[in-house]
């Protein structure tokens, strides 16, 4: 038998039950109470006679109780006699509600039939509030996490989003995604223009959802300005505070709506932080923001803010890396081209359509003002000319202001502290607007006013070392003597460049003695201009009859100690004794002339050569080589651009010059040149050309050949007269000769050759004492007799102004024509 | 591109051409275009040819439509060429009509307003 354990105090039953830490109630199976102990009572606030037979259980339930009572306690305690740990809040006599978990018993009797139930109730007040709360901390929790996880999404895109534009679009999603709602709008601040543009929004059908200027009264604005987060709670608080909300949340159902400034920093200091953004979003019905939540708002607004500020850097960053590259491109494709009107036209090229969409360039130099102008529609003229007027008087650059009706920016082309004249220009639409780009179109026009003053510059001195060149090229050249004849010619560079510094000159030493020259200075513009023109005078005044060309060259060296810019300059030269034919030569550095005898072959005259003039490290010993010229040479002087190609070594050039020049042996000295240079060089030809093609004596009989071209009967007739004038044949028969030739040639071009474009003719003339003859042959093919009325008329010219005529058509057509020399004899 | 031979101006009340050096079959056609194209309306016209210095077939041929087209409308025409030269010689042999041909231009105008 075990002992009994000896408690230290005496344990009363009763005082045991009525203070036992938890509540009984003994019910009947009714749950009518039929005894309950006080600490029940105590728990409860009621007395002992309200509960006891007036009371039962269930009526001591909440609502949500008494149901439960009904559908778990009573049929589980049916079942099971036996219920545990079922939670109840038990209603306390001042309405209080008691959270408790109950225990109960089911006694039967005898007969197993419900006797009485026997309830033990715990207080759980502690245990549920921890319940509660550790319910709500997880909910708090989860939605935090939400939350934060939205957020985490938005700052990732936030930081991915490299325009304002891809910013606004991921903010205007968080609010609902974060925290429920019902639609979002952003506005970003444009602080150029003191707007608030409205750019994004999930709902743009709701709210006033708008561009507005800065100073706006309205909420988006005010919230804007003072940079600080505002929560509209409701209809009430908006018509106190934001009337133009009002409307909107009424009609959309809004009751609370957060407007949410996106700023650049932390909203506790407020220095130093910008606005550059508001996130309107709004909520059906009142919806009340956590502390949480509003801190997580707070969050979103930097966040967002600061993706802002670091979008608009870029974007200034891109912008302004735009405008240095278009402003260094524009200066480099100004700079290659170089004369004025060429280089205006490019500066319109460059803005129109890429900045402005219309463009205009007004230069106030010369005698005609420039204007040029790209683009469409023009504005206003007298509006525009009032701003030109305006522009060019101060010096200082209009643009246009809001609502301006010319939208026009002119802005001073100055050089030198001079305005040359105006840059007018529209920006192109989908540019910023002129004021925004002040700066930039600032130092567009800076860089454009002195690349066309430059322009300019390079125009007058184009000018004026052209019209010196012109001027010293076009010295009266010998001619009428019948013993030489010269040809010259000059071809400027095809490409914009300066001019040269290539002369040509020919001159009577005395009656009998031609000296001819062709010779190349160094560099180009006016000075090269210049040095040649001081070299031309100083040959001609150097050349005497005693000295020769050695001397003459060597006098020139000495010169070059006088005119720096002589130095080095090439030159060939020749005298010729017009009676003898002896020829004396000296090439300084120069290229050979080339001669072309009767007979032969052309051959290059490869003696004399020594260095340019005044050349330090080359030979300057200067020699001269003297040979006789037959009567009918043809000696060609020339500079290098005439067989200087970069296409081809310079020895090639050497080659089809002879070649080209052999092949023209009978051609007309007019044009012979010019042939010369359309061959060798062509159109686009990169340097200057020039010559001098000198024929000596007198030829009995002229032979030329010339193709089938309209072009070159003058250029015979030209020959063909100076021949009859050098022969003395009167100007009678020597109109006669020349008509009836023209005539023949003009019907072996028209006849013969009409359907041979490169058909040639022969042209073989001889003098005697009393008659011409003119022959002319081609090789066409000849159609039955003359339908044609005007070239009857021709050879009805032919035989009129010429005394014998003669037609073979055995192969092609040969015409003999002889006429004699009249009275009129020179 | 024909300026060099070609010149307009007025003489009295007279349009005047003048003509200068060579005229042939390579400019003959584009002077005759310039020419018809400024005197369409002319009431009187007067062709100078005192210093052309060498007139061939084609030269003629222009001339020839020229003066009569004019004589077609009724304008009156007068082509003053000088008492020698080129253009008299080619003029002469192609037998034109003399009585369009005058000595002077004084002398031209006189015979257009008589």
């Amino acid at each position: 038998m075990t002992q009994e354990l000896r408690l230290p105090w005496d344990e009363d039953p009763d005082d045991l039950y009525e203070h036992a830490p938890c509540g009984y109630l003994t019910t009947l199976p009714d749950g009518t109470i039929v005894r309950v102990n006080q600490t029940f009572l105590t728990w409860t606030g009621y007395t002992r006679g309200e509960l006891v037979g007036h009371r039962r259980f269930r009526d001591l339930l909440s609502s949500g109780g008494q149901i439960y009572h009904e559908t778990h306690y009573a049929p589980l305690l049916r079942m099971q006699d036996e219920v545990h740990e079922l939670a109840f809040d038990v209603v306390c006599a001042d309405g209080r509600q008691l959270p408790t978990l109950v225990n109960s018993t089911l006694g039967r009797d005898e007969a197993k039939q419900p006797r009485a139930i026997r309830t033990m109730i715990f207080n759980a007040t502690e245990r549920r509030q921890y319940e509660t709360e550790l319910l709500l901390a997880r909910r708090i929790a989860e939605a935090s996490e939400r939350r934060v996880q939205v957020l985490q999404k938005i700052v990732a895109d936030l930081s991915a989003a490299p325009t304002e534009a891809e910013v606004a679009e991921s903010v205007v999603r968080a609010p609902e995604a974060a925290f429920g709602a019902a639609s979002s709008s952003i506005y970003l601040v444009d602080a150029e223009r003191d707007q608030i543009v409205a750019v994004a929004s999930t709902d743009p059908t709701t709210g006033n959802w708008d561009d507005m200027p800065r100073s706006s009264p309205r909420a988006v604005a005010r919230v804007a300005e003072r940079g600080d987060l505002h929560v509209v709670g409701s209809i009430t608080e908006a018509k106190q505070h934001f009337p133009d909300l009002v409307d909107s949340m009424r009609r959309s159902g809004r009751n609370t709506v957060v407007l949410l400034p996106l700023t650049t920093g932390p909203t506790d200091e407020h220095a130093g932080i910008l606005t550059l953004g508001v996130l309107a979003f709004s909520f059906k019905g009142e919806h009340k923001l956590s502390d949480g939540e509003l801190r997580v708002v707070r969050l979103l607004g930097q966040q967002a803010g600061q993706a802002l500020d670091r979008a608009r850097l870029y974007d200034d960053v891109r912008r302004r890396e735009e405008r240095s590259q278009f402003l260094a491109e524009t200066t480099g494709a100004l700079d290659e081209v170089y004369r004025l009107e060429p280089r205006i036209r490019r500066l319109l090229d460059r803005l129109v359509p890429e900045i402005a969409d219309w463009a205009e360039v007004r230069l106030q130099v010369g005698a005609v003002p420039i204007e040029e102008t790209k683009g469409s529609p023009a504005p206003d003229p007298e509006l525009l000319q009032k701003r030109l007027g305006k522009v060019a008087a101060s010096g200082e650059a209009i643009f246009p202001v809001e609502d301006d009706v010319l939208d026009c920016s002119v802005l001073p082309l100055t050089a030198r502290g001079l305005v040359l004249g105006t840059l007018a220009l529209r920006m192109a639409p989908d540019r910023r607007d002129a004021a925004a780009e002040r700066v930039f179109l600032g130092d567009l026009a800076d860089r454009a006013g002195l690349a066309l003053e430059n322009a300019r510059l390079y125009e007058q001195e184009r000018q004026i070392a052209r019209t010196l060149q012109r001027s010293l090229l076009a010295g009266d050249l010998p001619s009428g003597d019948n013993r030489f004849a010269v040809e010259t010619f000059y071809q400027a560079a095809a490409q914009d460049l300066e001019v040269g510094g290539d002369w040509y000159d020919a001159f009577l030493i005395t009656v009998d003695k031609l000296a001819v020259v062709v010779g190349d200075v160094v560099g180009r513009g006016i000075d090269a201009a210049t040095t040649m023109g001081q070299l031309r005078s100083a040959v001609r005044a150097l050349a005497s009859n005693e000295d020769g060309p050695a001397r003459l060259i060597e006098s020139l060296d000495r010169f070059c100690e006088r005119v720096e810019s002589a130095r080095m300059a090439t030159v060939a030269y020749a005298e010729i004794d017009l009676n003898t034919g002896e020829m004396a030569y000296c090439c300084a550095g120069h290229l050979p002339p080339l001669l072309q005898e009767p007979a032969g072959s052309p051959e290059f005259l490869m003696h004399a050569r020594s260095a340019p003039i005044g050349s330090r490290a080359g030979d300057i010993s200067r020699k001269e080589h003297r040979r006789r010229l037959t009567a009918g040479s043809r000696m060609l002087l020339y500079t290098d651009g005439l067989i200087e190609r970069r296409s081809r070594p310079i020895d090639k050039g050497f080659e089809i010059l002879a070649r080209e020049y052999a092949r023209r042996r009978d051609a007309p000295l007019p044009g012979l040149a010019a042939g010369l240079a359309d061959t060798l060089v062509g159109k686009d030809h990169a340097d200057d050309v020039c010559m001098l093609c000198l024929t000596l004596g007198t030829e009995e009989r002229i032979e030329r050949t010339i193709g089938a071209d309209r072009m070159q009967i003058a250029l015979l007739r030209a020959d063909l007269r100076g021949w009859l004038v050098a022969h003395g044949v009167g100007a009678e028969c020597r109109d006669a000769v020349l008509l009836a030739c023209s005539e023949a040639v003009a019907n072996a071009i028209e006849h013969g050759y009409r359907d041979d474009p490169f058909g040639m003719i022969d042209v073989v003339a001889t003098v005697t004492a009393d008659a011409v003859e003119v022959r002319v042959t081609d090789r066409g093919t000849w159609r039955g007799p003359l339908a044609d009325v005007s070239r009857g008329r021709g050879l009805q010219l032919i035989r009129e102004s010429m005394d014998q005529v003669l037609f073979d058509r055995s192969d092609g057509t040969t015409v003999t024509m002889r006429r004699s020399r009249g009275e009129d004899d020179e | 591109m024909t300026d060099q031979w070609v010149r307009f101006s007025k003489f009295g009340d007279a349009e005047l051409v003048s003509l200068t050096g060579e005229i042939d079959l390579a400019n003959a056609p584009d002077i005759g275009k310039a020419i018809v194209k400024r005197i369409q309306s002319a009431g009187k016209v007067l062709i100078d040819l005192t210093t052309v210095s060498f007139l061939d077939s084609a030269g003629v041929r222009l001339l020839d439509a020229l003066v009569g087209d004019l004589s077609d409308h009724g304008t009156p025409t007068r082509l003053v060429v000088g008492e020698r030269g080129a253009a008299r010689m080619t003029l002469q042999l192609c037998a034109f009509r003399e009585d369009v041909l005058a000595t002077d231009l004084d002398r031209a105008a006189a015979d257009l307003s008589g």
